[in-house]
């Protein structure tokens, strides 16, 4: 078995506690109010004290719209169903696992023998508890204050991790083809860019819930609603640094130039950084580290 | 003897529109004061005249936490500069329908006292938005109830 930084940690270690639930005749509308304000990316659903019986993601709110739902449906109408659990002792690495196996973002730990939610694991959670092991190395970049020592360490850099293959579209792309290209892809958003392929905003699932919410139409450009500027790191910029940009600019996701001044080449994003399931540098013993590929 | 909600509610509070600017909402958060009191909940109504919500200063702090917070405490040379500018920045984006707690619980005038206590302590809420017929007619505060508890020692 190969052992990497989490091995031996549970899921109690990384899951946060703060746990919203819909009723399953809560609307759509209020679904979105409560994504926005606790700035999450999907919402349980289910009765109190019962089991939970589904979730709602901003990907399903987006649809609903794309399928000319009102912002009245009921989100039983919406979910998926069962939401997938896991166990508060289980181990992160088989969360992991389950969360790869079953191509979801998020598991909600279940108290064995009860239907009692603890709490809910996510790909950023697992970003923070590798952030904080990382912190606390005395071979973390930014704990070096010798340039030479440091220089020494091989550290991950944003380009082994990224994903190259980046969605975007141009600034009169209407709304509709930007959910389709949403929809279709695994990514929480869309790049707009120039005819040089200059990065100009980014259009995220939340921008379009957004819009759901605030009764734009499908015929809305994405210059319209894009948010500028786009948040950026380079491709030689070590994980560590891309990760620390992204918890202070709370964002999940930036993008990568080769250069300044130059095309976007690829998107770096928490749920890489989770993946990748080590601390950020070679400094571990080899052994201890594997990078999980899709 | 008072012993339900309408004894001790007020009846004079401020209401916000779903669709007014947040920004209308900090402003009367920022400049008002009623009968005395300083406003940090405010019922929010629809133009039916019905309650659709409560907007508070819970939940505007809630918005501007920022998602990864948590992490923060291992990052030792956070760049403060700009962080709360680029937060409460955002905030003027959106509408109070957008932030303001949808499902909210409200009593009404003859709702009794320990009934209100007991929902406040439970909920952990200092406001309750009391209605009659549908319609908002006041409001009961933490510190009152407290108050009128307080002189029958």
């Amino acid at each position: 078995m190969v052992k990497d930084t989490l091995t031996g940690l549970k899921v109690r270690h990384a899951m946060r506690k703060q746990l919203i639930m819909l009723d399953p005749v809560d609307s759509i509308d209020c679904a979105i109010q409560y994504l926005i304000k606790y700035k999450i990316n999907a919402i349980l659903v289910g009765k109190d004290s019962e089991k939970p019986l589904g979730v709602v993601s901003k990907t399903d709110i987006m649809g609903a719209w794309y399928s000319g739902l009102s912002l009245s449906t009921p989100v039983e109408m919406i979910m998926n169903s069962p939401p997938l659990f896991c166990g508060p002792d289980d181990t992160l690495d088989s969360a992991l696992d389950t969360m790869k196996a079953n191509k979801v973002y998020r598991l909600y730990a279940l108290e064995p023998g009860s239907n009692t939610i603890d709490g809910v694991l996510a790909y950023p959670d697992i970003v923070g508890l590798l952030y904080h092991y990382c912190s606390n190395c005395n071979q973390g970049i930014f704990n070096k204050s010798d340039e030479m020592v440091q220089d020494r360490v091989k550290r991950y850099k944003v380009h082994e991790i990224m994903t190259k293959q980046v969605e975007s579209c141009k600034e009169d792309t209407l709304l509709e083809s930007v959910v389709e290209i949403l929809w279709g892809s695994r990514f929480g958003a869309i790049l707009v860019s120039d005819d040089k392929n200059y990065p100009k905003g980014v259009i995220s699932k939340t921008d379009v819930t957004f819009c759901y919410r605030h009764g734009d139409d499908m015929t809305v450009t994405a210059g319209k609603i894009m948010s500028s500027p786009v948040a950026l790191c380079y491709e030689h910029d070590p994980v560590e640094k891309a990760i620390k940009s992204m918890i202070l600019k709370d964002l999940h996701r930036i993008f990568v130039i080769p250069k300044k001044h130059a095309a976007v080449s690829g998107v770096i994003s928490l749920t890489d950084a989770a993946r990748l399931r080590s601390g950020s540098c070679h400094a571990c013993i080899s052994s201890r580290i594997r990078v999980d590929d899709d | 003897m008072k012993t339900t909600a309408k004894d001790v509610m007020v009846t004079r509070f401020k209401t916000l529109n779903p669709d007014s600017p947040i920004t209308k909402a900090l402003e009367i958060f920022k400049s008002s004061k009623l009968d005395g009191k300083t406003i940090f909940g405010i019922m929010v109504i629809d133009k039916d005249g019905s309650i659709v919500g409560m907007l508070s200063m819970y939940d505007i702090l809630l918005f501007l936490l920022p998602k990864h917070v948590k992490i923060w405490g291992n990052i030792s040379d956070i760049e403060i500069e700009g962080i709360i500018e680029r937060a409460t920045a955002k905030l003027k984006n959106y509408f109070v329908g957008d932030i303001m707690t949808p499902k909210i619980i409200s009593v009404t005038p003859d709702t009794h006292l320990m009934m209100v206590l007991d929902i406040m302590m439970k909920k952990h809420v200092r406001r309750l938005p009391v209605i009659s017929n549908g319609e908002a007619v006041g409001m009961v505060y933490i510190s009152d109830l407290f108050k009128h508890f307080i002189e029958r020692v």
